[in-house]
């Protein structure tokens, strides 16, 4: 069995000795653009990738905005413990304590999603493919019946198509690191026409509500 | 020596009546499904009851659940470190530092007491599920998925506010990778073996009896293997009796077959290698509805004592310290991390079992609870595991809060 990612992530296993009293900062490989900003000028580093308000503009990387909060915080975690491996994100969160974490998480899981998706690629014939697979594998019993997400679980309704597909391949591939194996289990025998039907259908599907 | 199999008949009995009960048995042999969904029946596809999710952040000390627990007449709890996110499995160091492993996060905490205040530090991150840590002659062992280290003269390195480097014993050890049910705990024995479980890899199913669900010895550089139990599901703590020297384990049972049934066990090795059920036979001679057949229950070693359904007893030690009144000697201390595959919680406490006269079995008790509120069904925190301090106070870990408490204990003046 392939190991989570550790490959290039080797800071690990013996981390710099923090010592703090009752407290510690976190293993550090460089500290990150964002760490120690006051939280406006973070927001505005992580806009470069993520766009404005957390609705991303750019392939392959997702929109942060309206995700619930905890899926944030546990996802920047993943990232700062380099247990989540992506060349670009992990270096982002080296540094960030907790409490920035749970301020940037906070910030945006209340963002509007970007209003209506984009319906002008709509192709229906997968978007309907993709919602019988989302119903049969019961995707909506974790991410709720409207895929807003719910705490740990992210929300996936309006999220981009490429990275929705470039999230559930990294799953299958046992790629993305991050201890929780949920999502591995589930595209376990899952082909790349299904992933793309799913995502086509989530990304255009229209959510109810933006935010919770 | 077996217990009476007396029990026996009426539990095979029992399976017929579950589906009377409206609790249909068979699993859904899906694939697909997440780790902790395998077994799940068919009509508890939309039940409420799935595995809690971990806190990952630091819980400031304010908001720690310290006035929610109680405790018998005399004893008090103080918190006694904090703000180590996922802290766990304990290990106390010659010179008195706690190492502390953890699962989702990946870390090894260490805490070194300074007698007001504790200083708490990283030493290791980046690891899968580090769950497993023991101390001996100096060093410290680490069993995550599937690694082992092993940090030498760890103590003094931490003095010198370094970490040293650690010795990789992966492949002495040779553990299997799998996830589900793969994180380890450790404890040396009185033999200076170093002990460590290997979970059934799955909620149910069939196992080469000499790989999983096994509990096994090795000296400590990782050779000379043995195995010293078979039919263990998934034990997540063990401490060997003061006196006898006989391993006891804490074992959890089967979810999705019942809210109510089997029951998670305590249990005591008399002879090394004997069977204690899984996956055939369940607690007490409870016969698996799928993978077991009469006569499932023959041979197998029934629990010392049973922990209740599904409410995840995990680390447990033996007390041996004097500040605690005389009845606590020898008796165990076992933390039950609560349950999840039941609609009422239950657990989330600390239970004290005393062994009977003849040293077969242990009748427990509850000696610290208060994280449950019975009202709301919620709970404030999850006792993982307990170590005994020198002065003889007692430690528990509450991994849901990355806090450790003090229990001490003063004569009431009654
Ligand atoms: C240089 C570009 C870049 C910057 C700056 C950046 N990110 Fe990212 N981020 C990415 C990429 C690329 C991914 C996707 C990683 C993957 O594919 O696994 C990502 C993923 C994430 C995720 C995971 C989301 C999910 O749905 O799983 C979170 C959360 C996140 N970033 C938060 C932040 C925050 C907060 C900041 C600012 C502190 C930030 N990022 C700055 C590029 C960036
Ligand atoms: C049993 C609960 C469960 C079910 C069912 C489930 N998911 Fe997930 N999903 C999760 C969890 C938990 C995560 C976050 C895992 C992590 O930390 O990487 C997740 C993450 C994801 C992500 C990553 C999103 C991001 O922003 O990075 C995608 C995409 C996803 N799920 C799609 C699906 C689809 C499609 C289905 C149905 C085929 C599905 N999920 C079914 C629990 C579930």
């Amino acid at each position: 069995m392939m190991q989570f990612g550790k490959q290039g992530w080797h800071l690990g296993r013996s981390a710099l000795l923090a010592l703090t009293v009752l407290g510690f900062v976190p293993a550090a490989n460089g500290q990150a653009p964002a760490a120690g900003l006051p939280l406006e000028e973070q927001v505005e580093v992580c806009a470069d990738c993520h766009g404005e308000n957390g609705n991303s503009t750019t392939p392959e990387i997702p929109s942060l905005a309206g995700q619930p909060a905890l899926t944030i915080t546990n996802q920047m975690i993943y990232f700062r413990e380099t247990l989540r491996n992506n060349d670009v994100m992990t270096p982002q969160a080296q540094g960030l304590s907790d409490a920035e974490i749970e301020a940037l998480a906070a910030y945006y899981a209340k963002q509007p999603v970007s209003p209506a998706p984009d319906l002008s690629d709509l192709d229906s014939r997968r978007y309907e493919q993709g919602k019988t697979l989302a119903r049969e594998m019961r995707c909506a019993s974790c991410h709720r019946s409207d895929f807003s997400g719910n705490e740990q679980m992210p929300r996936l309704a309006g999220q981009r198509e490429d990275y929705l597909i470039k999230a559930m391949k990294d799953y299958r591939e046992r790629n993305r690191g991050g201890p929780d194996t949920t999502m591995i289990d589930i595209l376990r025998d899952v082909s790349n026409e299904e992933i793309e039907a799913l995502a086509h259908f989530l990304a255009h599907y229209e959510s109810q509500s933006t935010s919770q | 020596m077996k217990l009476a199999r007396s029990t026996l008949a009426p539990m095979l009995l029992a399976i017929g009546g579950l589906a009377t009960l409206g609790i249909t048995t068979q699993a859904l042999a899906q694939d697909d499904e997440p780790a902790w969904a395998q077994g799940r029946p068919d009509s508890l596809q939309d039940a409420p009851m799935a595995p809690h999710a971990g806190k990952m952040t630091q819980t400031p000390k304010e908001e720690l659940p310290l006035d929610h627990i109680r405790l018998p007449d005399g004893f008090n709890a103080e918190v006694w470190a904090h703000g180590m996110p996922g802290a766990r499995m304990m290990a106390l160091g010659d010179e008195g530092t706690l190492f502390l492993g953890t699962r989702s996060i990946g870390r090894v905490y260490a805490v070194m007491d300074n007698g007001d205040e504790r200083e708490t530090m990283t030493v290791a991150n980046g690891l899968t599920q580090p769950n497993g840590v023991a101390f001996k002659d100096g060093s410290l062992y680490v069993a995550a998925i599937n690694e082992v280290y092993r940090y030498d003269d760890i103590e003094s390195h931490l003095a010198d506010g370094n970490v040293p480097e650690p010795v990789e014993l992966t492949d002495e050890f040779d553990l299997p990778d799998d996830e589900h049910h793969g994180w380890k705990f450790l404890a040396f024995g009185p033999d200076d073996r170093l002990y460590v479980p290997v979970g059934a890899p799955c909620n149910g199913c069939d196992v080469d009896a000499d790989v999983h669900a096994t509990i096994r010895s090795y000296e400590p550089d990782g050779t000379d293997m043995r195995i010293e139990a078979r039919g263990v599901r998934n034990t997540v703590g063990f401490d060997f009796h003061p006196e006898t020297g006989e391993l006891w384990f804490t074992d959890n049972n089967q979810d999705w077959i019942s809210q109510h049934i089997p029951s998670d066990e305590l249990n005591r090795i008399s002879e090394s290698g004997e069977h204690f059920g899984f996956p055939a036979c369940h607690a007490n001679g409870f016969v698996d509805p799928e993978r077991g057949s009469e006569g499932a229950c023959d041979d197998i070693t029934y629990p010392a004592a049973l922990m209740g359904p599904h409410t995840a007893p995990l680390g447990m030690r033996f007390y041996q310290g004097d500040m605690f009144p005389d009845e606590y000697r020898n008796a165990m201390f076992i933390a039950r991390h609560g349950s999840w595959n039941r609609t009422m919680n239950s657990g989330f406490d600390v239970k004290v079992a005393m062994i009977s006269d003849d040293g077969d079995s242990a009748s427990t008790s509850t000696f610290m609870d208060g994280f449950l509120d019975p009202r709301t069904n919620e709970f404030s925190g999850r006792p993982t595991d307990v170590q005994e301090l020198p002065d003889g106070s007692l430690l528990v870990s509450d991994d849901q809060n990355g806090a450790v408490y003090r229990i001490t204990y003063e004569a009431p003046d009654y």
